[in-house]
C-alpha cells in the first residue's frame, strides 16, 4: 500500500502547487455563498420593505360607487390615480400604476338584487408590488363579502353561520422544525451529490486524462509502482478532494443561507419552498435540525457516495485520450447526476416502491427520509451496500483497464 | 543482461476510409541480448519497430509471442522487479509541469523505492552533469523541450538502474547537450550497465555502440558491432546498409 499514499501524496502535492487552482477550489465557497445570497437577502428584503411601505397605485372604474368608499378608508394602501394615457397594460408593466379595478355600472343595483357583483382587475403577478396589491384588495373584497353576506341573512332571517359551513383550526404535528428539516433534508442530498461530482470531477480528469495528454501518465507506469495502486493512489486522492470540496460549499451554503434567512426574517417576509410557505424565522435556526446522529448517519453514507463518484470519474478519465475527451464523455454522467438529484427532490416520490433499491437514487432519498426521521435501518444497510458494491466493481474495472496496454498507449 | 528471444508483436488499427481493421505486424521475430558494460544500438527507419521492442523490454507493453528477461526477471512474470531495475526514456515522455525537477527527481525517488538522501545527492548529481543546476529549483512548465528531456533523463537513471532503454535520447538536443548525454552514456556503461540506444543518428552509433541490431519492417537485420556490419553489407557507413536494406525490400 505503499504506492497508493505516495501517488496520493504525489497528487495532493501537484494540486497544492497550483494558486488558481488552490483558489478556486478551496476560498471559492467562503467568497461566492456569503456574495450570493447577502445579494439575494438584501434585493428580496428591499423588495419586499418597498412594496409594503408604499401604497398601491390603482385606477378604480366604479361608477355606482360600491367598492370605491371601502378603499378611501386605507390610505395607506391605496392611493388612487387618473386613467393613464395610451395603453394601460403598458402602465402597469412600466410601473406607472399597480393596478385597474373595474367595476359594472349595474354593481349597486346587482348587490341590492342579491346578484354577484363583477370585479376585474388587472394587475402585474411577477412585480412584488403588484402582488402585494392584490392581497391588499383580496383583503378588503373578504371583509366586504362577509358584511355582505352577513347582511343578505339577516334579511332573509337566517343565521350568519349558515354562510360558514366549516372553518379550519389546523395544529401541526411534526411541528415547525421538522417540516424545515423536511425541506433542507430534500435539497441537502441533491446540493451533496452535486458538489462531490463537480468538485471531483475536474480534478480527477487532471490527473487522469489530463496525466496522459501530457505525456506524464507513461513515466508513472514505468516505475516500480504496481499499477493497481497507481489507480488506488488517484482514487483516494479524488475521493479525498470530492468530500473536502463538498463539506466546504455545504459548509459556506448552510452559513450563507442561515445568514440571509436571519435578514428576511427581520423583514417579515415569507418564503415559498418546496409549495409551502415556511416562516422565514424558523429556516434561520438551522442549528435545531443538527441532530447529530442524522449528520453522522448522512456523513458516512457520503462515503460509498463520494467513492462510486470517484470511481465513475477514474473510469472515464483514464479511458478518455485527452482532457477535453474526458469531459465530454463524462458530461452525460453528470447531467445523469443532476437528473437523479433533482428527481429524488421531487416531493411525495419516497412512496415509490422500488426506489430504495435504485443506485444513487436510493442514497439521496435515505438522506431526505433520516432529516424527518423516516429512515429504516434496511433501507439505509441497502443503499449503503449497494452503492459500496458498485464502487468496488468500477474500481475492478478501471484497475483491469490500465492493465491492458492499450490504456497506456492510447495517442498512437 | 537483457535477453529478448523471439517477440512478436501485432497492433490491430482501424482504417477511417475503408472502415476495416488492420494488422500492423509491428515486431516479427527479433532476438537479442545485451550483456551488462555494453551500449546496444537499435538502428532502423521510421516504423521499423524501434519504440515498440524498448516499450516491450520496458514492460510497458506484452508480446504476444516469445519472452524477456531483464538481470533474471521476465518481463511478464515480475513486471515491477523488471521496471525497478530499469531507466525508461522516450522522446514523448512529459514532465509534470507544476513541480521543480528537484522536486520532481524527489518524488520519483519515492516511487522507485530509493533512500531520499541517496535519492537527493544523486539527483543533484545528475542535473549538474547535465547542465542544470541552475534550474533545479524552477518550475519545469517554463521549459524548453531540451530542458524537459534533460530531466526525463535525471529522472530515468536517478535509481541507478542496471539497465538503461533510451529512445532517441539525443532527439531535440543541442550538439553540446548531446555530447553530454553521450558522455553520460559511456560513464554507464564503465559502471557495468546494460544499455540499449535506439537512434537515426549514424556516427554516434559507429562511434559509441559496441554492438549494433538494425530493425527492417519488424525484423532483425545483423546483429553485431558495427565494423562487422559494414563488412557484411560490403559498405563503409551505416547509411548506406539502410540504402541497401531499402533497395531490397529488406529481404537481405
Ligand atoms: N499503440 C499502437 N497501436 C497501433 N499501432 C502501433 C502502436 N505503436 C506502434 N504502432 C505501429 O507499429 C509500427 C512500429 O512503430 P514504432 O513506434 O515501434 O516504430 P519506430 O521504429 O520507433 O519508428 P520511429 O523511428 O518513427 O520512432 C508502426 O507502424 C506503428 O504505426
Ligand atoms: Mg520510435
Amino acid at each position: 500500500m505503499r504506492g497508493v499514499w505516495l501517488v496520493f501524496k504525489k497528487e495532493i502535492m501537484e494540486f497544492t502547487k497550483d494558486r488558481k487552482t488552490l483558489f478556486f477550489t478551496l476560498a471559492m465557497p467562503f467568497i461566492l455563498y456569503p456574495l450570493l445570497f447577502g445579494m439575494i437577502g438584501k434585493l428580496g428584503r428591499r423588495d419586499v420593505q418597498q412594496a409594503r411601505s408604499n401604497q398601491t397605485r390603482i385606477v378604480l372604474i366604479d361608477p355606482s360607487s360600491v367598492l370605491e368608499p371601502h378603499l378611501r378608508l386605507l390610505p395607506d394602501d391605496f392611493k388612487f390615480v387618473d386613467v393613464p394615457e395610451g395603453d394601460i397594460k403598458d402602465a402597469i408593466k412600466s410601473d406607472i400604476l399597480e393596478m385597474v379595478v373595474t367595476l359594472e355600472e349595474s354593481a349597486a343595483r346587482d348587490l341590492a338584487e342579491h346578484r354577484t357583483v363583477r370585479v376585474d382587475v388587472l394587475y402585474n403577478k411577477v412585480e412584488t408590488s403588484g402582488s402585494v396589491g392584490m392581497q391588499r384588495l383580496e383583503k378588503v373584497l373578504k371583509e366586504f363579502d362577509k358584511t355582505a353576506v352577513q347582511s343578505r341573512l339577516q334579511k332573509l332571517g337566517a343565521s350568519a353561520q349558515l354562510a360558514v359551513p366549516t372553518e379550519i383550526h389546523s395544529s401541526q404535528v411534526g411541528g415547525q422544525e421538522l417540516m424545515v428539516a423536511k425541506v433542507f433534508g430534500s435539497m441537502l442530498p441533491y446540493m451533496l451529490m452535486l458538489m462531490l461530482f463537480a468538485g471531483a470531477m475536474q480534478l480527477g480528469i487532471y490527473v487522469t486524462a489530463g496525466e496522459r495528454e501530457r505525456g506524464t501518465l507513461i513515466t508513472l507506469l514505468a516505475t516500480g509502482l504496481p499499477r493497481h495502486q497507481i489507480i488506488w493512489g488517484k482514487l483516494v486522492y479524488i475521493f479525498f478532494m470530492g468530500i473536502v470540496i463538498s463539506t466546504l460549499n455545504i459548509v459556506s451554503m448552510a452559513f450563507s443561507m442561515g445568514v440571509m434567512f436571519g435578514s428576511l426574517e427581520s423583514s417579515g417576509a415569507k418564503l415559498a419552498v418546496d409549495g409551502q410557505e415556511v416562516a422565514i424565522q424558523s429556516l434561520s435556526g438551522f442549528t435545531m435540525i443538527a441532530d447529530p446522529v442524522v449528520i453522522v448517519l448522512t456523513l458516512l453514507l457520503m462515503i460509498p457516495l463520494g467513492l462510486l463518484f470517484s470511481n465513475f470519474i477514474i473510469f472515464i478519465g483514464i479511458q478518455a485520450k485527452n482532457i477535453q475527451e474526458a469531459g465530454t464523455a463524462m458530461m452525460p454522467v453528470f447531467l445523469l447526476v443532476i437528473f437523479l438529484g433533482v428527481f429524488s427532490m421531487a416531493p411525495g416520490i419516497e412512496k415509490m416502491g422500488i426506489l430504495p433499491y435504485i443506485p444513487i437514487v436510493n442514497v439521496s432519498l435515505v438522506i431526505r427520509k433520516l432529516f424527518v426521521q423516516q429512515a429504516s435501518v434496511l433501507e439505509y444497510v441497502v443503499a449503503f451496500c449497494m452503492t459500496v458494491g458498485l464502487a468496488a466493481l468500477l474500481t475492478y474495472l478501471s484497475t483491469k483497464f490500465l492493465n491492458r496496454e492499450s490504456a497506456i498507449f492510447k495517442s498512437t | 543482461m537483457i535477453q529478448v528471444k523471439d517477440i512478436h508483436k501485432t497492433f490491430v488499427v482501424k482504417d477511417k476510409k475503408s472502415r476495416k481493421k488492420k494488422t500492423i505486424e509491428a515486431v516479427k521475430g527479433i532476438s537479442f541480448s545485451v550483456k551488462p558494460g555494453e551500449i546496444y544500438g537499435l538502428l532502423g527507419p521510421n516504423g521499423a519497430g524501434k519504440s515498440t521492442t524498448l516499450r516491450m523490454i520496458a514492460g510497458l507493453m506484452e508480446p504476444q509471442q516469445g519472452s524477456i528477461t531483464v538481470f533474471g526477471n521476465d518481463t511478464k512474470a515480475d513486471s515491477e522487479k523488471v521496471r525497478n531495475t530499469l531507466g525508461f526514456l522516450s522522446t514523448d515522455l512529459g514532465v509534470y509541469g507544476r513541480f521543480t525537477p528537484r522536486e520532481l527527481l524527489k518524488i520519483f525517488g519515492e516511487f522507485q523505492g530509493v533512500d531520499s538522501v541517496v535519492a537527493e545527492r544523486r539527483g543533484l548529481y545528475l542535473l549538474e552533469r547535465l547542465e542544470l543546476s541552475d534550474f533545479a529549483d524552477v518550475k519545469m512548465e517554463s521549459f524548453s523541450s531540451g530542458q524537459k528531456q534533460k530531466v526525463s533523463i535525471a529522472r530515468a537513471l536517478l535509481h541507478d538502474p542496471k539497465a538503461i532503454l533510451f529512445d532517441e535520447p539525443t532527439t531535440g538536443l543541442d550538439v553540446l547537450t548531446a555530447k553530454t548525454v553521450l558522455d553520460l552514456l559511456k560513464i554507464m556503461k564503465g559502471e557495468e550497465r546494460a544499455v540499449i540506444v535506439s537512434t537515426h543518428v549514424m556516427p554516434m552509433v559507429e562511434q559509441m555502440c559496441d554492438r549494433v541490431g538494425i530493425i527492417f519492417n519488424g525484423k532483425l537485420h545483423g546483429d553485431a558491432p558495427p565494423k562487422e556490419i559494414l563488412s557484411q553489407y560490403g559498405v563503409s557507413t551505416l547509411d548506406e546498409v539502410f540504402f541497401k536494406l531499402a533497395a531490397d525490400g529488406g529481404m537481405a
